[in-house]
């Protein structure tokens, strides 16, 4: 038997724990005009667990991000967050649920360094009368803390952000959507334009995120490397809706480029 | 978790990062020292306290529309129109007082509060109906220089002596008085400093007493002490140039240290990503353009203190003139940035410093108005210019 006959997609309740998911959907329907972005999409979170999302541009699953991130409300289907309806309509609402989003332009203001960026729209301020005042002392202990637990120390807190590489800019921004101790975690393409040694470095990150006992969903093209290599579980979208999923540690990259594409899993699409 | 490769350890900043960032101000400091040797060369009146005193009083009106503008500049917008609310305000104040008896004490913060709200009607529009802010402020700027003609008399020209406005620019705070508010001055720097030096020791972080409370103490404390001596050495510190220093104080203290002031930052730099961060932008945007209606009106204030009277020349007359143009030029020259989130407060001191300073000495040379406007145009080109090649040199892009 060759690896690709092995490896059969595998249904979402076949590869969860027993345990409640921090977060599932089901049967998402988004429409924008006569566009149907989304066409019945699912997909459930545990706790410990990386879900990949993956598919062709247009296949939904930004849409499906937004909508779990706040960005978009669900035309139809249900939102639960660990087994309770929830009702997630704004961003605000998103994270007042625990929900934690890094986005691929990363958010982050160039001209502030990372403690500014870190408690950007939370800081730690004095009194009203003193034209709330910053306490730039307890961010940067509580920075530095929560950068020395994900192990980046080393991380400069009052260089520019602009100044500083790709993969410490997006250590910033995960460190950035932990520091409120959310539940779950979504990432819009982590590793794109970065090196390969500073993709390893985000994706070890990741995993520490998940170690940590964090859900987390990441949005991804790099298939072959990161995808395959540093998640737990494939959701593969296509047209708006769920073509298949996979146990990462069960495919190769072409199984899961097949399944985006529709193709016949023989033809070998790795480029 | 997971162990990941340490990386390494916080670099000390190179001199080229330094330029682009805590000492950005540098290239201004040393053409202003050079502006300085030069006109002194030129004429030995240059130094005098007499004319030092004149230089910083041409320079405070400029400086505080280039601190108002300044806040504007930072989020990313422009207002087009603080030369003609600067105009308009100082007109409706006179006419309040000379025509209808109004008290200066009411008649002048109407003025300010005016001014406010006119900035806040533009950011408004810019916000809501998303026009470009430099069409919304010129448009707006000539609609007042229209309202600004209006609302003066037959003559042109309302007189302001023996109203009460003209001590503004007469009052001088002299001898030991002089000394005080440069002590008050010094001891709100202290605490300023100090409670943020405390707050360092109590979180457990390290904090350097040398740099971080000797040097900054003792390099304002002199900076200011040679000014209040030279000021003393002709009449005192002119009451203007006071409320200047009290202006430059809050709001740096505004941009520094409060969260108002690092939104102002944030929303100039990336205004989604602030939005993101649930962050009131157009709230930013709104509050931005209000300081720099208001102050505008505070600078038409002692502008029309100066010169006794308000008339068609106030807030640089009809397209706000050289006002509005040296404005934003002292902005720009002290290192703010067109491009927003970029610029700390001694820029407007600056920039208005080496405006002043071209004014006060090619007058003292006997040179036509003609040329001190080709100088500054020149300055202005060559001040964002050297930003650039500082960015290209170093490879450092300024923040």
């Amino acid at each position: 038997m060759t690896a690709a006959q092995e490896a059969q997609p595998v249904t979402q309740a076949a590869t969860a724990s027993s345990s409640v998911p921090l977060i599932s959907l089901r049967d998402i329907k988004k429409s924008f005009g006569s566009v149907h972005a989304l066409r019945g999409a699912s997909v459930d979170v545990h706790a410990g667990e990386i879900v990949a999302l993956v598919g062709d541009n247009g296949a939904g699953k930004t849409t499906l991000v937004k909508v779990m991130a706040g960005v978009h409300a669900a035309d139809t289907g249900e939102y639960e967050i660990e087994g309770q309806p929830a009702n997630i309509r704004t961003p605000s609402d998103a994270t007042s649920h625990g929900i934690a989003t890094v986005y691929q332009d990363l958010a982050l203001c160039n001209n502030l360094d990372a403690v500014q960026n870190l408690f950007l729209g939370r800081e730690l301020t004095g009194s009203r009368w003193l034209g709330r005042r910053i306490h730039r002392a307890e961010s940067e202990v509580r920075a530095r803390e929560v950068l020395t637990r994900m192990r980046l120390g080393s991380l400069s807190l009052t260089r520019p952000v602009g100044a500083m590489s790709g993969g410490q800019r997006q250590n910033i921004a995960i460190a950035r959507s932990v520091l409120w101790k959310p539940k779950v975690v979504i990432l819009d393409e982590p590793t794109a334009a970065l090196s390969h040694s500073a993709s390893q470095q985000v994706a070890d990150l990741i995993r520490s995120l998940a170690d940590d006992g964090l859900g987390v969903v990441v949005v991804s093209h790099d298939i072959h490397h990161f995808v395959v290599n540093s998640t737990d579980r494939i959701v593969v979208m296509r047209l708006g809706a769920n073509a298949a999923t996979f146990r990462s540690k069960d495919v190769t990259g072409e199984m899961v480029v097949n399944a985006m594409v529709g193709g016949n899993e023989g033809v070998n699409l790795a480029g | 978790m997971s162990a990941i490769s340490a990386s390494a350890a916080p670099k000390r900043r190179t001199f080229g990062e330094l330029l682009t960032s805590d000492l950005r101000a540098l290239p201004v400091v040393v053409a202003l020292i050079v502006l300085w040797v030069f006109f002194a060369l030129q004429n030995d009146v240059f130094l005098t306290p007499r004319n030092l005193s004149n230089l910083l009083q041409q320079s405070t009106v400029v400086g505080m529309m280039a601190l108002g503008l300044m806040f504007v500049l930072l989020v990313k917008e422009i207002d087009l129109s603080v030369a003609a609310i600067h105009g308009v305000t100082a007109v409706l104040g006179a006419k309040l007082i000379v025509e209808y008896g109004v008290s200066a004490w009411i008649a002048l913060p109407v003025s300010i509060l005016i001014g406010a709200a006119i900035g806040t009607c533009s950011a408004r529009w810019v916000n809501w109906v998303g026009v470009p802010s430099f069409v919304v402020t010129l448009g707006l700027g000539l609609a007042l220089n229209g309202i600004q003609l209006l609302l003066l008399p037959a003559t042109a020209r309302y007189g302001l002596m023996g109203t009460g406005v003209e001590l503004i620019a007469q009052t001088t705070i002299s001898g030991l008085y002089a000394w005080l508010a440069w002590a008050v001055g010094m001891g709100m720097l202290g605490v300023l400093i100090l409670s943020g030096v405390e707050r360092r020791r109590k979180a457990g972080l390290e904090v350097s007493t040398m740099n971080s409370v000797i040097v900054p103490l003792c390099a304002a404390g002199a900076l200011g002490a040679v000014a209040v001596l030279v000021l003393n050495a002709n009449q005192g510190i002119p009451l203007p140039v006071l409320i200047f220093a009290a202006m430059l104080g809050i709001g740096g203290y505004t941009l520094k240290e409060t969260r108002f002031g690092l939104y102002l930052y944030a929303v100039g730099n990336n205004d989604e990503a602030a939005r993101r961060a649930g962050i009131k932008v157009p709230r930013i945007r709104m509050a931005a353009f209000a300081i720099a209606g208001g102050v505008a009106a505070i600078a038409g204030i002692i502008a029309s203190s100066r010169t006794l009277g308000v008339g068609v020349f106030s807030g640089g007359g009809v397209g706000g003139g050289t006002l509005l143009l040296e404005s934003i030029a002292a902005a720009v020259i002290g290192g703010v940035s067109l491009f927003g989130g970029r610029g700390a407060i001694h820029a407007a001191l600056l920039g208005a410093l080496v405006i002043g300073t071209v004014q006060n000495g090619l007058n003292l040379m006997g040179v036509e108005n003609e040329v001190r406007l080709i100088v500054t145009g020149l300055l202005l080109v060559l001040a964002v210019s050297i930003d650039k090649l500082i960015e290209k040199l170093t490879g450092q892009q300024s923040f």
